[in-house]
């Protein structure tokens, strides 16, 4: 134990040295500091309070196998936040995959028998990642094609995909996932979950796509002035086309992840995580007006609501307590963000000038 | 869009619901002789009484420009705990002084989004997420988790739960609390558009700027705004255990982004300054029309839910279509986003 909280604090001193250092050298992103700031005092106090329990192995095991599924929405909902919109049907989008992706398991078992729908497993969650993906990109046709405002059109097609998804089921929970999956969910490299991995893998991704490509920056223009955008000669209608593409993709992958961890799949899986993820993205630092948004900031976010979470159920404090404690940090950190913004003469507009330019070196 | 279509339409698409209604209704009754009943209707205005009250608090809202995700959580945290406390203190004032009680909860509550909002001019799908969460979260952490039941219900609730305005034999009733429904319909129609708040908040929600030019005190109206519907949504909470007779704080929240879809069906418009009362009715009933008659038109239950969400996005798809033909070359772009409210 001592060991591991030795460990523990040669890692947060490195991390705080690497911070102060990169606070000095660039401008840091609006968001990030402040949600490091408190992931290290959560983590902290709980850690505190109830080190026996909090800093368990099996604790942090545990916290870095639920947190990836809920990243990985919330960067789904972070790069529709970017462009301005917004993404309702992540989670719709995630068990829609989960649900393709034990039905199919499911038929081609009992039609060929166990082993083919093994043998057969890859081409079942590259069929399942598709199934997002077509998703995303019915979402981008309604909002850049139609042109239907975004939390309209998601608002939409949560409920149909949500309602599709009950109606291939029944409504009630089906079981079985390829055995890949299902230890994917149990396995660890090095102490480190894989489904951790695959998060941060997806998060660099994504970090990679928003700030060193041609696609990333035209997402962040068309969230920060469309009608520059526009001007610069960049398509509104393919930028949003693929800002709800990746969604659908992050979501999908996040939908494997619910697999992984439980074999088994409804409609009606983490209804509660559509508003939570909101919560993360706002709190990672994101504008909702769009133009600007950090993949760090909404990881250490994740984080943050996770070990918040995780030390409750340490401290014996129910689900609901951690509900208030979630509205509380929500609406607390908006309140001290506009206090601090009042000081500047002009109300906020969603344009680019009063906001700090996003760095390329977040992550 | 001629002048003539354009007016049958009505200001908010009311036109195109009614017609689309009719067109669900014949279709229910051809393939249906049991649909024209009187069961039938009595039990279509029940199912739609909790929600329209709802509906009228988030168009109240939506049309000032923001969106409202709290209120099921006040309706619920009101309702129970005022059902609580009265049964808790032995006393039973009557159906109408507990309503009101919840009402003045609720109210409470209601000023606590409106501070936070107009205080801080902050998206309020931000802050009414995070009162979502903090009033569910209070309501069942410190003041109640269990369960009443109609047993243990306050005998005058009970007794205006089985209240019946009209019985017709063998063809189901009319429940009484309907009354208090369309009055409460009747006034927020009324508040909204004779009087100088309700004028103020199609401004405010129209642009902000303009109407904090023109004289109207944002934060003053907005503040009331959030507690009148803080308290409508009380009344919502209150009327839903009374027609269910029973008060579970586990219920009702989860319902809220039905509720904006049926508003937003209603031909409400989500960047404010734009809905009616009538719209509303028309989405709610719609809604609901067609999650209690689907199985009659031969379509498995199971299909409401897609169905509503096909309905949703013909809705806000025709009226996307429709926005964008009078100048036919910004087809392409977004509005710009008038307010940070908007895209939250």
């Amino acid at each position: 134990m001592s060991e591991q909280r030795n460990a523990l604090r040669d890692v947060n001193s490195r991390v705080e040295a690497g911070w102060s250092a990169v606070l000095e050298r660039v401008h840091v992103a609006h968001g990030v500091g402040r949600m490091a700031l408190l992931l290290v005092l959560t983590f902290t106090f709980f850690a505190v309070q109830r080190p026996g329990v909090f800093l368990n192995p099996v604790n942090l095991t545990n916290m870095g196998i639920a947190a990836p599924e809920i990243g990985l929405l919330s960067l789904a909902v972070m790069i529709a936040m970017l462009t301005g919109g917004i993404d309702l049907s992540v989670v719709a989008m995630a068990n829609g995959t989960a649900i393709t992706v034990s039905s199919l398991y499911t038929a081609v078992g009992d039609a060929q028998g166990q082993a083919a729908a093994e043998g057969w497993a890859p081409l079942i969650v590259l069929v399942g990642v598709l199934v997002g993906v077509l998703l995303g990109a019915f979402n981008g046709f309604l909002v850049s094609v139609v042109g239907i405002t975004p939390i309209l059109a998601t608002l939409g097609t949560m409920q149909l995909y949500n309602g599709l998804a009950l109606v291939w089921t029944g409504g009630v929970t089906i079981s079985g996932a390829p055995s890949a999956l299902r230890s994917m969910g149990g396995t660890a490299v090095a102490g480190i979950p894989v489904l951790t991995i695959i998060l941060v893998l997806c998060a660099v991704l994504l970090a990679v796509v928003i700030n060193r490509t041609p696609i990333g920056r035209k997402v962040q223009l068309q969230g920060a002035n469309p009608v520059a955008a526009r001007y610069s000669g960049i398509s509104p209608r393919s930028t949003l086309m693929m800002t709800y593409v990746i969604s659908g993709l992050l979501s999908a992958v996040a939908g494997l992840l619910f697999l992984s961890r439980n074999p088994s799949a409804s409609a009606d899986y983490g209804s509660s995580y559509v508003l939570l993820v909101i919560v993360i993205v706002v709190l990672g630092g994101t504008n909702p007006a769009g133009g600007f948004a950090t993949v760090l900031g909404v990881l250490l976010a994740t984080l943050t609501l996770q070990v918040v979470a995780s030390g409750f159920s340490a401290l014996r404090l129910s689900a609901y307590e951690y509900a208030i404690a979630q509205g509380v940090i929500l609406i607390g950190v908006m309140v001290l963000d506009q206090v601090r913004f009042r000081r500047r003469p002009l109300r906020r507009r969603p344009g680019m000038q009063d906001r700090p330019v996003p760095t390329p070196a977040e992550k | 869009m001629s002048g003539r279509l354009s007016r049958l339409r009505g200001p908010n698409n009311e036109g195109l619901l009614v017609a689309v209604i009719l067109v669900v209704v014949v279709a229910m009754a051809l393939s249906s002789p049991a649909f024209f009943t009187a069961g039938t209707f009595f039990a279509l205005v029940r199912s739609s009484m909790v929600p329209l009250i709802f509906a009228l608090g988030v168009l109240m809202v939506l049309i000032s420009g923001g969106i409202d995700v709290s209120f099921p959580a006040i309706a619920i945290f009101a309702a129970y705990s005022t059902v609580k406390w009265v049964i808790g203190a032995g006393a039973d004032p009557g159906p109408w002084v507990i309503i009101a009680i919840a009402m003045l909860v609720g109210a409470v509550l209601g000023l606590v989004n409106g501070v936070v909002i107009a205080r801080f001019r902050l998206p309020t799908l931000i802050v009414t997420l995070g009162t979502q969460s903090i009033f569910k979260g209070v309501l069942i952490s410190y003041i109640g988790s269990v369960y009443i039941s109609a047993a243990d219900l306050p005998d005058s609730v009970n007794a205006l739960a089985g209240s019946h305005l009209l019985d017709v034999s063998g063809g189901g009733y009319l429940h009484f609390m309907i009354v208090p429904v369309v009055v409460v319909a009747v006034l927020v129609a009324l508040l909204l558009s004779r009087t100088i708040f309700g004028r103020s908040i199609y401004a405010i929600g129209g642009d902000t700027e303009a109407a904090r030019r023109v004289g109207i005190d944002v934060v003053r109206t907005q503040v009331w705004l959030y507690v009148l519907v803080g308290a409508l949504a009380a009344f919502g909470g209150m009327l839903y255990v009374i027609l269910g007779r029973n008060a579970n704080p586990q219920s009702i929240v989860g319902t809220e982004l039905d509720i904006i879809a049926a508003v937003v069906l209603g031909g409400a418009s989500i960047f404010g300054g734009r809905g009616s009362v009538l719209g509303t009715v028309l989405g709610v009933v719609l809604v609901q029309l067609i999650n209690n008659n689907l199985v009659l038109l031969g379509i498995p239950s199971t299909w409401q839910r897609a169905a509503v969400g096909i309905l949703l996005l013909l809705g806000v798809g025709a009226q996307a279509l429709g926005a964008r033909r009078p100048n036919g070359h910004s087809v392409d772009v977004e509005p710009p986003l008038e307010r940070e409210e908007v895209a939250a």
